[in-house]
């Protein structure tokens, strides 16, 4: 038997892989049968019948997320009976939703607005009260249901089952009295709670950190990397006014599939705080004029002797960050390289999608390492002490565990980086550069994969791509380094590090207008 | 003659003209270039012409359109369908209520709505089109007869165009910037009393282009400036893409509405008028001739207008009912879909056109099935028209660029979009 | 709505012609980039077509193509072509109309011009040229028009973010500040 089955949808025919579903079928020509329950990464239940199909030699209507295509198989979908009969399912969902689009957080991108208007646009024929439910139920630490805009599709149900593994929630009672709850003797506290709001078709689960701070139609999606851990989870950055307003998990089926946890969706807090937006020189802001004036300056001194030299890479910065800053030492010939990140959290560990290495890219950094022929120390387990002859540092990040902060008063520090915070204030120079959000560039998750980031939004005041910067530096102190674009860096480190040799350099993608682009769920 | 240097010194003021010698004071005998706008009273909406001169007469005269440029098509690319409609507006800003029509004829093309609007909706998008028509013609007619000198011809025609901006006011809410039609209809009906006001109007205008034909039709100063300038041949007019008014000077037997019929154009009875020239005196008459027809066609449709919805009740175009939006879902979520996501015009590309003021106006819009167009164009007839400029003003001297110019009808809006 | 145009046309240039079509209406003809000019030429002088007033020319930028409602197929890629060139005719004599489209690739966006065939296109090309960067090939005067001639880039390209700005221009031909320019005799 073959690997792929050809049936007819409405006429047309396609050949899809087998146990593909109808409805996957159909999508594929265009065309949306319209769905609530089903999601691609969650068991299929058929519970809300709103993708019913009529399928011909079969007398009733059947859903098409659970039909599995057959060959020869003829489907309807714009027949009149399964057209009244998904008409209806929406109907029926449609009679005791309450009127909340105003205030709800969904609106926008809400299945159930996008179902309707594309599919039903009928009038209401009902005109009595509609069933009232709790609407403010705290369901644990991150997020709140509204029992009346529930649908009950049992999304969030089998969410917590699958990705995190852990029973959570739960249906109660039944008929139109039907609510959501938690399970007897249980929060919604899992690891990975908040993915219930992203696949909740409605506004029923809203997540605190997010409810009325924005409307999701003003949103811009740019896809990026979460900088979370080293899982390196797809994600977009929804965004407006130069500001992240949440991050959200996006398809790939090799890494992360549609989820990420909690921990990384909260990581957006920290594009905005204590950021570096101006050049610093000894204490006060400067111009980055000056700033690499004193740099090469002060950096030149030690610089006829550069094994007193050492450079500070950072598993928390992008591959290109790092390789131009190892070229850089590399050309200078200097003596210590280092590389800093946080120390690993064994306890995250949990086999699904957390890692103990939070730092994003910590095989990057390696690779480049290696393939300059560092021997790369990581400063975390540098607690005896600095070497003697290390005189000058040039750190790339804020996080550097493990090196004393006394030591690094006596020594000369040139600081790359986009917080003000840890050794930046001590620092003779602060450079600022743009943080994982700002910049297109790429890092390495834990299973070597090296992933492109997009910037959504241009760094805070001076703040410049740290490669740039660490090409002004380079100039500054006689050696040149000539790339005017993060491809070009890239190109470079590609031929340079031998496992990378066949990666491509993706186009830009410019942010996606939420408003346009249909609801999310 | 002076040379360059001295020359600029006086353009900057830093010398007199008395201070030159005689040999300097002596005018050059090579082609000199004089530049005309943007900021110039005769040149309508911004354009600039930088002529090449001889003496008086034009060598080459380089039009550049441009000033008002105001990025219709990328800011339309952004907005849903119902938000470009004043956009289109700010178009051919004489006659927005036709450039409002087009918009909505071709939203209604992609939807396959064409024919299937309710009766009232059509006449009274014909009424105010016809009306936005003779504001157009009457701007036009009193503004270069003004530029030639003829400033009581200008004072009666704008009062004209006043009484019509005053109803149109009562129609829409704004004299000029209406964006009153939607896609399914128009916004809101007319006002009770409309069309005894209209009548009325239409009774006053009629006298008062009388008036107008007397002092300028056969006045020796406005006939030796505008006969005979600015020939436009039958031929060249085709080619060079010239439609409307223009066009019809110079024989081109076109127009919109009778040659591809949209709308309720085909059971309303109105002439196309014809010139023979093509020069500035034909244009001014075809003006005028059509002014005549468009009062006939407003009082036919008076008559036949008829009773009933001015909006579409298609589901997929029309809003619901404010009662019904804060007491049913389903109207709330119509509501809200309505407005933020736009009217869901299925993917697919077309291109459909009315009769403007200028001629055929049309836009080319590709849908990609959401709520805003992907790509939309406006064909221009200004823009085409301008371009015949330079051809026009070949051989004739500076003081002809001012009825030539008048007389294409150029609105800086719609050129430049 | 008249087919025969469109047929026609296949009859007489059956290698020019990619593909026709007539979407809600609208006969469309897709051509080849190297026989625009001959199909042109003989759209306007057949004693049938007479297409002789032509109506509008503008690009279409697919880039961004994610058509709802149609088959996952159709969405854009990198190797379909990105551009589209469209081509509007009349004729006046038979009232028929024609719309030419013509894809070419981002590599290389260059289109014959039929500027000399109709003079009106000669500035809705330069319009397409200023907007989108199509080089028109045999045009006599490709500047830009709308915009500026230190203008940097085209913006209704897709990738052309709508806020991106430009950066002021010099004018070393004027005056810095005419009224306040030094005159003789005054101070500073």
């Amino acid at each position: 038997m073959s690997e792929s089955v050809t049936l007819t949808i409405d006429g047309q025919s396609i050949t899809v892989p087998k146990g593909t579903n109808v409805l996957e079928a159909a999508k594929l020509l265009g065309n949306d049968i319209s769905a609530f329950c089903y999601h691609p990464g969650l068991p299929i239940v058929a519970q809300c019948r709103q993708c019913l199909v009529s399928v011909e030699k079969n007398p009733k209507l059947q859903p098409s997320c659970q039909q599995v295509v057959a060959e020869g198989m003829v489907v309807h979908t714009t027949d009149p009976q399964s057209t009244l009969a998904r008409k209806q399912q929406l109907e029926f969902t449609l009679v005791n939703h309450p009127i909340d689009c105003p205030i709800c957080d969904k609106a926008g991108e809400c299945t159930l607005q996008k179902l309707y208007f594309d599919h039903d646009n009928a009038d209401s024929r009902v005109d009595t009260n509609k069933v009232h439910k709790a609407k403010v139920v705290d369901l644990g630490p991150h997020i709140v249901l509204d029992q009346e805009r529930c649908i009950l599709c049992s999304r969030c149900i089998r969410t917590c089952d699958v990705v995190a593994g852990q029973h959570q929630l739960e249906f109660a009672n039944r008929g139109d009295h039907e609510v959501l709850t938690t399970a007897p003797g249980e929060q919604l506290d899992n690891a990975y709670s908040l993915n219930t709001v992203d696949v909740c078709p409605v506004g029923a689960l809203t997540a605190k950190d997010f409810r009325f701070t924005m409307r999701a139609w003003e949103l811009e999606a740019t896809p990026s990397v979460c900088n979370g851990c080293a899982t390196g989870c797809n994600i977009e950055i929804h965004h407006k006014n130069e500001r992240a307003w949440r991050l959200v998990p996006r398809l790939n089926a090799e890494v992360n599939q549609y989820w990420m946890c909690d921990e990384g969706r909260f990581t957006y807090h920290g594009l905005r705080e204590e950021r570096l937006a101006s050049a610093i020189v000894d204490g006060l802001p400067a111009s980055w004029d000056k700033a690499i004036q004193t740099a090469a300056k002060r950096l030149g001194v030690f610089l006829k002797d550069p094994s007193q030299v050492g450079v500070v890479l950072s598993a928390l910065c992008s591959n290109e960050d790092n390789y131009a800053l190892a070229k850089l030492a590399k050309a200078w010939g200097a003596g210590h390289v280092y590389i800093a990140g946080k120390p690993p959290v064994p306890a995250r560990a949990d086999g699904k999608l957390r890692v103990a290495d939070v730092n994003p890219n910590t095989t990057g950094v390696k690779a480049i390492c290696e393939a300059f022929g560092f021997t790369a120390i990581p400063t975390y387990e540098l607690d005896r002490g600095l070497p003697e002859n290390l005189r000058a540092l040039v750190m790339l990040g804020d996080v550097v565990p493990g090196l004393d902060a006394n030591k690094l008063k006596e020594l000369e520090v040139i600081s790359l980086s986009a917080h003000e915070r840890g050794p930046v204030p001590s620092a003779r120079v602060a450079l600022p550069i743009a943080a994982w959000a700002e910049i297109g560039a790429t890092t390495t998750n834990i299973k070597g994969r090296v992933q492109r980031m997009h910037a959504a939004f241009a760094p805070p005041g001076a703040a410049l791509a740290g490669w740039d910067a660490i090409v002004r530096l380079a100039a500054a102190t006689g050696q040149k380094l000539a790339w005017s674009h993060a491809r070009d860096v890239f190109k470079d480190m590609t031929q340079t590090v031998a496992a990378w040799k066949d990666l491509t350099w993706q186009r830009d993608v410019r942010p996606l207008a939420l408003r346009f682009a249909g609801s999310r769920g | 003659m002076a040379d360059a240097h001295t020359l600029k010194q006086l353009v900057l003021g830093r010398k007199d003209v008395q201070d030159l010698s005689d040999t300097e004071q002596d005018l050059p005998p090579d082609l000199m270039t004089v530049n005309m706008g943007p900021s110039h009273p005769a040149m309508h909406g911004t354009v600039r012409i930088v002529l090449t001169v001889d003496g008086e007469k034009i060598v080459k005269g380089d039009v550049q359109p441009g000033y008002l440029h105001r990025c219709f098509e990328k800011e339309s690319e952004h907005a849903t369908y119902t938000q470009v409609f004043p956009y289109t507006d700010r178009l051919n800003y004489v006659s927005p209520m036709i450039n409002n029509c087009g918009w909505a004829m071709v939203a209604e093309k992609l939807m396959g709505l064409t024919g299937k609007l309710p009766r009232r909706a059509e006449y009274v998008r014909v009424i105010v089109s016809e009306m936005s028509r003779m504001t157009d013609h009457l701007t036009c007619v009193g503004a270069s007869a003004m530029e030639l000198g003829a400033f009581t011809p200008f004072l009666y025609l704008l009062k004209s165009r006043e009484w019509l901006y005053e109803l149109l006011e009562k129609v829409s809410g704004a004299r000029l910037t209406h964006s009153y039609v939607r896609i399914g209809g128009v916004s809101k009906d007319l006002p009770e009393g409309f069309g005894p006001e209209l009548t009325a109007c239409l009774d006053k205008i009629a006298s008062v282009m009388v008036e107008c034909e007397n002092l300028l039709n056969n006045n020796k100063i406005f006939r030796d400036r505008m006969a005979g300038i600015g020939c436009l041949s039958k031929e060249d007019a085709i080619r060079t893409g010239c439609v409307g008014p223009i066009a019809r000077a110079a024989g081109v037997d076109y127009d919109v509405r009778r040659d591809y019929p949209y709308s309720i154009y085909p059971e309303l009875e109105f002439d196309v008028p014809l010139g023979t020239t093509g020069d500035c005196y034909d244009r001014y008459l075809v003006r005028l001739e059509e002014l005549k027809q468009c009062i006939r066609i407003l009082r036919q449709c008076l008559v036949q207008l008829p009773d009933g919805p001015v909006m579409s009740d298609d589901h997929r175009v029309a809003l619901p009912a404010k009662q019904a939006t804060y007491n049913t879902i389903e109207s709330m979520i119509r509501h809200f879909k309505h407005i933020m996501d736009g009217v869901r015009v299925p993917a697919g590309e077309t291109y459909a056109f009315l009769e403007g003021g200028n001629g055929e106006l049309g836009f080319f819009v590709v849908s990609d099935g959401t709520g805003r167009p992907y790509k939309a164009y406006c064909r221009s007839p200004s823009f085409v028209h301008l371009s015949t400029a330079e051809m026009l003003f070949k051989n004739h001297f500076i003081a002809d660029v001012v009825p030539i110019f008048g007389m294409i009808n150029m609105i800086g809006g719609e050129c430049d979009k | 709505m008249s087919k025969q145009v469109l047929e026609a046309l296949t009859a007489a240039l059956p290698g020019a012609v990619v593909r026709t079509a007539s979407p809600h209406g609208d006969d469309t003809a897709w051509i080849k980039r190297d026989e625009l000019v001959k199909v042109a030429l003989w759209l306007r002088d057949d004693a049938k077509m007479l297409f002789d007033a032509p109506v509008f020319c503008t690009c279409i930028d697919w880039l961004d193509w994610k058509p709802v409602g149609r088959p996952l197929a159709e969405h854009w890629d990198e190797t379909k072509p990105r551009y589209t060139v469209a081509y509007q005719l009349r004729s006046s004599k038979y009232k028929h109309r024609i719309r030419l489209e013509i894809e070419l690739p981002e590599s290389d966006p260059r289109c014959p011009s039929l500027a000399d065939l109709w003079p009106a296109f000669n500035w809705q090309e330069r319009e397409t040229f200023d907007m989108y960067g199509i080089r028109f090939d045999g045009h006599p005067d490709l500047r830009r028009i709308y915009l500026y001639e230190e203008f940097v880039g085209y913006p209704l390209r897709k990738d052309y973010p709508k806020e991106k700005r430009q950066p002021l221009v010099r004018r070393d031909d004027l005056p810095i500040n005419p009224i306040k320019a030094p005159h003789a005799g005054e101070h500073k």
